[in-house]
């Protein structure tokens, strides 16, 4: 065997095939994380949002894998060439010599473009529901051409951060600080979706359309983030075969990994506990991946106890700065991006020159990871607002008020992502309560001393309204059901894979009340009032005679029933 | 004017199936069940999301429908209102409307006889 080994083993052969195999295979698990982003997208935007969340996740995949080798490769070589780092040579990604598996060729730009496409991703989930898609494209492009690129010089390119000293070891700043800062920029400069912000600027929630999407998205991104830490020790073997390369320390990578995965869940439930007396699920999956965030940049280095206090600390820091965006700088930032990744990013690459977080043989400079967040920050911040800003100026960065209200899904890409079932639309309209009785106006004897049924059928969108006004008049008590109708509104067009169907029939709101001391024609008006648009498709209400009521709790029969 | 009426009520959820047999036991089994929600003397509810808490005013209840001519009325309101009382705010509530006429659509009868 070993003289068989002797004969006809080239060492050099073998230690190129376990380190292309590796990295190939952590890069394959990288890629997956974009089905994780796009099921933790989905799953927390409303339904009629769904399918423009996903589309974003896939064309940010496939225009910036591509501007990212066209462009942006080259742009990173050369920042990094001109800022102290290593001499370049355009275009050098072009040449089909970089086919050859030694380390230095195509395979490593793979490795580098699913880095650079997890932090274009980010950007998506922060300004979910109401932007163009080609002011949001067209900023995925910006991005894998010029300002991930710029970042990735000044670091891993070896330019003037590196220099410096700046450690980051897997991107929890380069890739994460910097997403979640660009995310955070945008929703800013796109604005709040229409009903987040009350009229007095208190915050009305508008709840994700499902948990269970978020949930297996997290998951999905846990498991590719194993990838993204550990694929960071890419090559297990050093030249000739006689040592391990980077493999030296993988063990310590996938403990600390694991750990600040488990602490950041722990301390944003514990946090959500601590606040709201229940443990949150989406601050339970969001603390897992901030703990993760927390930890990306640092893993090689720091022992199993930095590891619990980092991922618990950026756990912990997701609720109280989800809600300083929210409350006080009132950025609507819907998958809470930037205290998931952005904060929580920060956060690491700070923490870990503390003393005492890292093993002894590690030095972190203090201020070179200070001045690479300030860099990375800046320059994320001002790229990402200078794009936006144009795109603002010119109208073309958000959707109309109609197409907002009707979802991006049928106005972007014609789509219904659930066509078969009613949209089970949640009110979150900070709902009524009754404090001090229900004003009854006096007047003798409304609806001849007997009962009415007040039918309305409404747009979904003014429910919210005529629940307001219907409370206003009197008459708060009343059923609503999801219906869909055909009336004077003209019938609009579906697409299912690229095919036209008609829909005639609109999702509409059937509110129904029954009233005997309120008279019924002043509920119609209210109704009719707190409906109206003035364009076609505002609805009707009709008034039926009720001959008998029925309370069953209580056994009132007639008008005291009602 | 038949007398032909539309028993409408208003019921918990969770009291569906004793009132389908509330309903079979007086000799009205036919009725159609649409899920609603509503807003009624049940206090509001708070609903959460990422930590954040709203309220939710409108209560899921189902709506069952049920449409008699030889039955009186007032004996199927009853049924419903036995089979669906917990005493608890939020038992819905039962009404009783006339109907002009009626058509079984397989065989074309008309007034009570469709019913």
């Amino acid at each position: 065997m070993t003289a068989l080994a002797q004969a006809s083993l080239d060492p050099g052969a073998v230690v190129n095939a376990v380190n292309a195999v590796w990295v190939l295979t952590v890069t394959f698990l990288i890629f997956f994380m974009h089905a994780g982003f796009a099921m933790l997208e989905a799953g927390q935007v409303r339904s009629k949002n769904v399918a423009n969340q996903l589309t974003k996740n896939m064309l940010t995949w496939s225009v910036g894998v591509t501007v990212f080798f066209i462009l942006g490769v080259t742009v990173s070589e050369v920042v990094a060439g001109l800022t102290g780092g290593p001499s370049f040579t355009l275009f050098s990604v072009f040449d089909a010599s970089n086919a050859v598996a030694d380390g230095s060729g195509w395979v490593n730009w793979l490795f580098g473009a699913v880095f650079a496409m997890t932090a274009a991703t980010i950007v998506s989930g922060a300004v979910a529901g109401r932007m163009k898609l080609r002011a949001y494209v067209t900023y995925t492009i910006t991005l894998a051409a010029v300002i991930y690129p710029v970042v990735l010089g000044f670091t891993w390119g070896e330019g003037f951060l590196y220099q410096l000293g700046f450690t980051d070891f897997a991107g929890g700043m380069i890739v994460h600080g910097m997403g979640g800062l660009a995310g955070l920029t945008a929703a800013y400069i796109v604005g709040p979706r229409l009903d987040r912000y009350n009229t007095d600027g208190s915050v009305n929630v508008i709840p994700g359309h499902s948990v269970s999407f978020a949930v297996l998205g997290t998951l999905i991104l846990a498991f590719g983030w194993y990838g993204f830490n550990v694929g960071t020790a890419a090559t297990p073997l050093a030249g000739d075969g006689a040592a391990l390369g980077a493999f030296a320390g993988v063990g310590r990578v996938a403990l600390t990994t694991t750990l600040g995965m488990a602490a950041g869940a722990m301390g944003a439930g514990l946090v959500a506990l601590y606040r709201t007396g229940k443990v949150d699920t989406l601050y339970v999956a969001n603390g897992m991946l901030a703990g993760l965030v927390g930890i990306t940049s640092n893993t090689d280095i720091i022992v199993w106890p930095a590891a619990l206090l980092i991922g618990g600390l950026a756990g912990a820091q997701l609720p109280i700065v989800f809600s300083f965006v929210e409350k006080r700088l009132k950025i609507d930032d819907v998958c809470a991006v930037f205290p998931v990744h952005g904060s929580a990013g920060v956060l690491g690459t700070l923490l870990v020159a503390v003393p005492g977080m890292t093993v002894s043989s590690a030095t972190v400079d203090p201020v070179a990871q200070v001045t690479g967040v300030l860099v990375i920050g800046g320059w994320t911040v001002l790229a990402t607002a200078g794009v936006f800003g144009v795109f603002k100026l010119l109208g073309e960065i958000r959707v109309s008020r109609e197409h907002e209200l009707e979802g991006l899904d049928i106005s972007e890409h014609g789509v219904d992502t659930y066509p078969e079932f009613g949209k089970p639309e949640t009110v979150a309209d900070g709902g009524w309560v009754e404090s001090n009785g229900v004003v009854r106006p006096d007047g003798g004897n409304p609806n001849d001393g007997g009962i009415k049924l007040v039918m309305g059928f409404i747009r979904p969108d003014k429910l919210s309204d005529v629940k307001q006004g219907l409370a206003e008049v009197g008459a708060p008590s009343i059923t609503v059901t999801n219906v869909s109708g055909r009336g004077s509104q003209p019938a609009k067009t579906g697409q299912w894979r690229g095919e036209e169907y008609t829909v005639d029939l609109h999702q509409k709101v059937k509110v129904e009340c029954v009233v005997a001391d309120t008279p019924a024609d002043e509920v119609a008006a209210a109704i009719s009032d707190a409906a109206h648009t003035g364009e076609k498709g505002d609805g009707k209400v009709f008034i039926l005679p009720v001959e008998g009521a029925h309370q069953i709790r209580t056994g009132k029969t007639g008008t005291d029933a009602v | 004017m038949s007398d032909i009426k539309l028993v409408m009520a208003y019921i918990r959820p969770d009291k569906l199936s004793d009132v389908k047999e509330g309903l079979a036991e007086v000799g009205a089994p036919s009725l159609t069940v649409t899920n609603v929600s509503g807003r009624g003397s049940q206090p509001a509810k708070t609903g959460q999301w990422r930590g954040e808490e709203y309220s939710v005013d409108l209560h899921q209840k189902v709506k069952v429908e049920c449409v008699v001519a030889d039955i009186p009325a007032d004996e199927v309101a009853e049924a419903i209102c036995a089979a669906a009382k917990t005493d608890e705010k939020g038992d819905g509530k039962v009404f009783v409307l006339p109907v002009d006429e009626a058509y079984q659509i397989r065989t074309g009868k008309t007034g009570p006889e469709a019913v």
